[in-house]
Parts: structure tokens; sequence; C-alpha cells
């Protein structure tokens, strides 16, 4: 079975620093993975460079046997390849229903080759609010949300495009321990129904509840990649953590 | 409501608007309200990139002079009716927002906006070199007097107006249309936040060039039967600094998220420019406009529609009551006679004689005294009703002198309708309901004691 995104050679600089240098990775459909580094080792960097922010300059991206290299970012979301911004990014000036109704308008039906009608795109809108738990929020505006209401909001905006594959960029910084779990508990039940996750965290907690398998990376370099309680043993892991 | 009900509305209503002015039956009416109705065009048509989209266009004077110059080139080559020199003027200034749109849409914020500030000076420039459109000299557009429509004959200056006034119910229809769909969503991610708009699966670069083009469009079009309305173009006025300030100030003033807006803003600065021009000057227009702009993005940054809904939904969050109504039509009231207070006193400023300067300066105690009244009800300020019960009472005996110094049948209309207003406004303010919320919230009181 060939793997739902195939990542080969990847590589980024920006002026003379290598921001990613050679990546390899392969992510099976239906995998729950994290993604874990220390800061500045250019996780988010391949976030971009996957979704289409950043354009890679070596190497290639494939995605469901389809290469993505040179597509645009709104694309890629629409063949299936959704992301959540590190920092939440909501629409401001729209509603939390209405800002799932975005990609339910513009990212859905191009896969689906047919416009939702209103009341299709309620239901989905509705459903969705219900299964992040932001019902009462649906007519809030962004800025009166609180913080894990935002991150919520931000995952289920990702959620909305309907993705095959979805990448989390660090949705529970700064959050309590409870909704930390809270969190973790949604990405799950979003992989049972069937979509493939990418987690990257900080919180260890987090990812190794989370994570099937578990890739690091330092400074711009995969330097493990396997079960999770195998790679945080890892000499060489431990040895970017903390230091000789 | 559909946009085929809504259109037809609009255009009834700009059929109504055409056959009062008629009805009046006075010239210049047409002339000045051909003015204000280009500026609804513009505004709107601005609007559609500034407001929805979030990109601020320095150019409109470019795209309003390159319809202005369409026409101009077909009447010296082919004339054409006016109608078809409208969907040409659309073409080549849709086009040039097209390729503008292209070039430009990867400078965001400040970038953007000088960049269409140079695209006007290089079209002006190109312009003043064209020889065969007049160059730097102008050219002259003469219009017959009539127009013989179905064998009636119709004043030319009549027809103009009531193409500009169709036209200007077209643009409202279109931005409404944008504003409920698929599109409009998609431009206000985009004036959000274009990173999260392209993660969403929003093709930023198409809508901005559909934005880009339409907008350009309508600009052409307001133009496009311009040199026949003013008879002479050459390229400083038509390219004019006005325009481009004007089309910017009147959404920011009415408010750039709703179709009204822009219509709100562009009637009332408007028509307050076109009366400055008869009682001061038609130099004063831009001092008064860039005033009103500072003003309005000072106290309401979101404009008039703005300020009214943060009202609302402090004094009637769940849907508009009477006592809302009641208080948004006394603070409209009390800025729009504000704002003509200040222009009329302005313009007795300018008389040598005394007495004419202490009414003057009189006229602008009352004119400030009406429009912080109006603020502060709109802002639900404690100390307002006390304030606009004052200008409203002020009023009363001023009406009275009015009526005693010229008696005809016109003046006892016009200021006994004040003093019957002014007396309603005294006694809605004084009623309960309407201390209530204006009296500081219990929490408030809590608070200090």
């Amino acid at each position: 079975m060939t793997a739902l995104l195939q990542v080969k050679g990847l590589g980024k600089r920006f002026g003379g620093f290598v921001a990613l240098d050679g990546i390899d990775l392969d992510v099976a459909e239906g995998q729950r993975l994290g993604l874990i580094g220390p800061n500045g080792s250019g996780k988010s960097t391949l976030v971009n460079c996957l979704c289409g922010t950043l354009a890679n300059e070596t190497g290639s991206v494939t995605f469901e046997g389809r290469k993505l290299d040179g597509l645009q970012a709104h694309t890629r979301t629409r063949l299936g390849l959704a992301r959540s911004f590190q920092l939440p990014r909501p629409f401001v000036s729209m509603t939390v229903a209405a800002n799932l109704k975005v990609p339910l308008l513009y990212a859905v039906p191009t896969r689906e080759h047919h416009s939702l009608t209103a009341a299709e795109t309620d239901d989905r809108c509705a459903e969705l609010l219900s299964l992040v738990g932001l019902v009462d929020c649906a007519h809030k505006y962004p800025r009166d949300l609180t913080q894990v209401d935002m991150r919520k909001l931000e995952l289920a905006r990702a959620m909305a495009a309907e993705p095959k594959l979805l990448i989390a960029d660090e949705a529970m910084a700064g959050l309590s321990h409870s909704e930390v779990g809270d969190i973790v508990a949604l990405l799950i039940r979003l992989n049972e129904r069937g979509t493939t996750v990418i987690l990257i965290e900080h919180i260890m907690r987090a990812v190794m509840n989370f994570s099937q398998r578990l890739v690091v990376l330092v400074s711009g370099k995969k330097i493990a990649d396997g079960r999770p309680d195998d790679v945080i043993r890892d000499p060489e892991v431990e040895r970017a953590y903390l230091g000789q | 409501m559909r946009t085929p009900v809504f259109l037809a509305v609009a255009l009834a209503t700009a059929l109504l608007v055409f056959a009062l002015t008629r009805a009046i039956g006075n010239d210049y009416l047409f002339f000045a309200g051909y003015i204000v109705i280009q500026f609804i065009v513009l505004s709107t048509a601005w609007n559609i990139l500034g407001g929805y989209c979030g990109y601020v266009n320095f150019g409109t004077a470019a795209f309003f002079a390159l319809g202005a110059y369409t026409s101009v080139f077909f009447h010296k080559t082919y004339p054409l009716p006016i109608p078809v020199l409208l969907a040409v003027a659309a073409g080549v200034s849709g086009l040039v927002g097209l390729g503008t749109g292209y070039l430009t849409l990867r400078l965001r914020g400040a970038f953007f906006s000088i960049a269409t500030l140079a695209m006007a000076v290089v079209l002006q420039t190109f312009v003043v070199n064209w020889n065969y459109v007049g160059g730097s000299r102008g050219a002259y557009v003469i219009r017959p007097n009539e127009l013989d429509v179905f064998g009636y004959p119709i004043d030319y200056i009549q027809y103009l107006f009531l193409i500009m006034i169709l036209l200007a119910a077209v643009a409202l229809t279109i931005a409404r249309a944008i504003e409920h769909s698929k599109l409009g969503y998609g431009f206000a991610t985009i004036r959000d936040d274009e990173l999260a708009a392209e993660a969403s699966g929003v093709p930023t670069l198409k809508l901005k060039l559909i934005a880009t083009t339409l907008s350009g469009a309508l600009m052409g079009m307001a133009g496009a039967p311009f040199p026949y309305y003013i008879g002479y173009v050459e390229p400083a006025s038509t390219f004019g600094l006005p325009y481009a300030v004007n089309s910017i100030a009147m959404p920011l003033i009415g408010g750039t998220t709703v179709w009204f807006g822009p219509l709100i803003g562009s009637i009332l600065l408007g028509t307050l420019t076109q009366i400055a021009t008869v009682t001061i000057s038609s130099a004063v227009n831009l001092l008064l406009v860039g005033a009103l702009l500072v003003g309005f993005v000072i106290v309401a940054p979101s404009g008039l529609v703005g300020l009214i809904q943060q009202f609302l939904r402090v004094a009637s969050p769940a849907r508009p009551d009477a006592r809302s109504i009641g208080l948004i039509a006394l603070a409209a009231f009390g800025f729009v006679v504000g704002v003509l207070e200040v222009v009329f006193s302005l313009a007795a400023l300018t008389a040598p004689d005394s007495t004419e300067l202490a009414t003057a300066t009189a006229g602008l105690v009352l004119a400030a005294l009406w429009i912080v009244s109006a603020y502060g009800l709109m802002t639900v300020q404690g100390w307002s009703p006390i304030i606009a019960t004052l200008a409203f009472a002020l009023s009363i005996p001023i009406a009275a002198l009015h009526i005693w110094l010229d008696r005809t049948q016109f003046n006892i209309a016009l200021w006994g309708a004040c003093i019957v207003i002014a007396i309603v406004a005294i006694a809605f303010l004084r009623r309960r309901r309407v201390q209530q919320l204006y009296a500081p919230r219990l929490g408030e009181q809590e608070a200090l004691a």
C-alpha cells in the first residue's frame, strides 16, 4: 500500500540558514503521527512547505500519489490536506459559525463536485460545532472566546475542510492540563473517523498519549522515527533535548 | 430579500427619485444630484475592493477618468449612445482593473495603495501626451440639448441623471448580492487574514482579481457619461484628487462592511459638498470632507453604520425596539442639523457684516451642541439626554425667530416642522425608559458606593 503522504528529500533555506535538510517522511492512511523537536528545529517550516504556504527548494511532496509541488495552499486544502495554525488565526469579523462556513463553501464543494445547499452547510456546521463543543459559541465573535475555545475553533475550521490529512500545529500551547486532555481526545475522535493526523507539539504527555508513531526533527534534519517509547529513549534524541 | 426583488425595488426607487426631482422642476437639482449619485456609484465601487477585501485603492480617479476618456475617444471617432458607452467603459476599466490587480496584488497594505496611486499618475501622463483626446488642453464634448425618446423629448441633463441613478441602483444591487454570497464570505476572509483564507481553501488571488475588475468596471461606468455632463474634460481635473479622497471618505464615514454604508456616506457628504459649493465655494469642499474624515476616524472608526450597530448592541440586543429606533432618529436628526449648521455658519463667516459674524459664531456653538449630543446619544453617555434636550430647546426660539423674520409659506412650514420635532423630541427624551438607558448601570453605582 502506498502512503497517503510521501515526502522525499525536502529542503528549504532562508538565505544562508538551512531550515530543512533532506527530510524523508511517509505517512500511512489513518495513522496518528507525532512530530516533535526543539524550538527552531524546522517543524513549522515543514508544515508550511507541506501546505504550500512556503515553497520548498528541493525534494518533493506527494499526496495520494499526486505531486503537490508548485500548487498553491488553497488547492492543497481542496485536495484534502488541511492545517491549523500555531497561533490561532480566526476570521475576526465573522462569527464562529461563519468561520466554519468558509471551508464548507470553498474547500468541500471542489471535492464533492457540487456546492452544498444552505441547509447542508448549516447541518455540517452544527455537527462540527457539537463535535468540538462550541455549540454555545456559534454566534459569538472570535474576540469573545477563551483561549481554549479559540484553539478549538482553529481545529474545527481545519476539520471543516473535511481533510484526509490534518496537520495540527501546536494546537495545545498555553492550555491547562485538562484542556490538553480535551484536545487530545478530540483529535483521537477525529482520527477514528478516518482522518490521518500529524500532531506537532511540545507537551510530551499529549504527544505520548496521542501518537502511534513519533518523528523527531533537530536543526532541520530527521533524527528519529519509530514507536514513541523507543524514540524517546533514543540517545540521540536525549542529546538533542538535554544536551550532553 | 432575493437579489432580483432587490434589484426591482432599487430600480423603482431610482425611478421614483427621478420622478420627484422632475416634479420639483428645478434644473439645478439635476446638475447637483448627478454629482451626488455619481459618488454613490464611485464609493460603492471603491467599497467592493476597499471595504469588503480591505485593499485601499487610491486610484479611483484613474478608473473614473478612463471611463470619461473612453467616451471622449468614441465621441471623436464614432459617437455611440450613452448606454453603449457605459458598457464599453466598463470593459476598458475592468480590463485595466484586472491588469493592475495582477501586477499589484502581491503587495499588501500601504504598498498596494501606493501602487494604485502610481498607476493613476502613469495613466494621467499617458492621457496628457495623447493628442487625439485633447492632451493637456482638454477636449470639448458638445452634448445635444434634448434627447428624443420614442417621440417624447427629454432634457439631456435629465437623461444623464436618469442613467446615473439607474447605474447606482445596479451598483448597490451588485454590492448587496456580493455581501450575501459565497464571494462575500471569501472577500471578508481576505480582509481578515489571507493566510488563513488560503488554508481554508479560498483562492485569494482569484477573488482579489474579481474584486479589482468589478470595482474598476463600475468606476469606469461612473465616468463614462461625465464628459457629456460637464461638456469639457481635461486631465488635471478628471484625474483630480477629489475623486480619490471622496470615494474613500464616503464609505469610511458611512461604514465599509455593508452595502448601505457607502450609500449613506455619499448622500451625506455629496449633498453637503454641493451645499457648500453654492453657499461658500467649491474650494472649501475638500476641506470639509477632510475634516469630517479625520473626525470620524477618531470618534467613530467603523462609520455611521458601525456606530448605530454598536448602539443597538447596548440598547436592544435582541431586535431594534421603538425606543432605540426613536433615539437613532433623534441622533440622525441632530447630526444632520449640526453638520448643515456648520456649513451655513461657515458661509456666514465669510460675510464682512459684524451681526452676521455674531450669528455665525453662535451657529457654530449650536452646531457643536447638536453633533456632540448626537454622538453622546449613540455611545450611551450619561450626559447626552441633557445636552440633546438643551439643543432641541434652543432650537424652538430660533425657529420662531426665523418664522417671524420671513413669513413665507415655505418658511413657516419648514421651521414649524422643526418646532414640532423639537417638542416631540424633548417629550421623548424625558420618558422613563429613555432615562433608564442613560442612567448609570446598577453595577457601576454599587462600585461607586
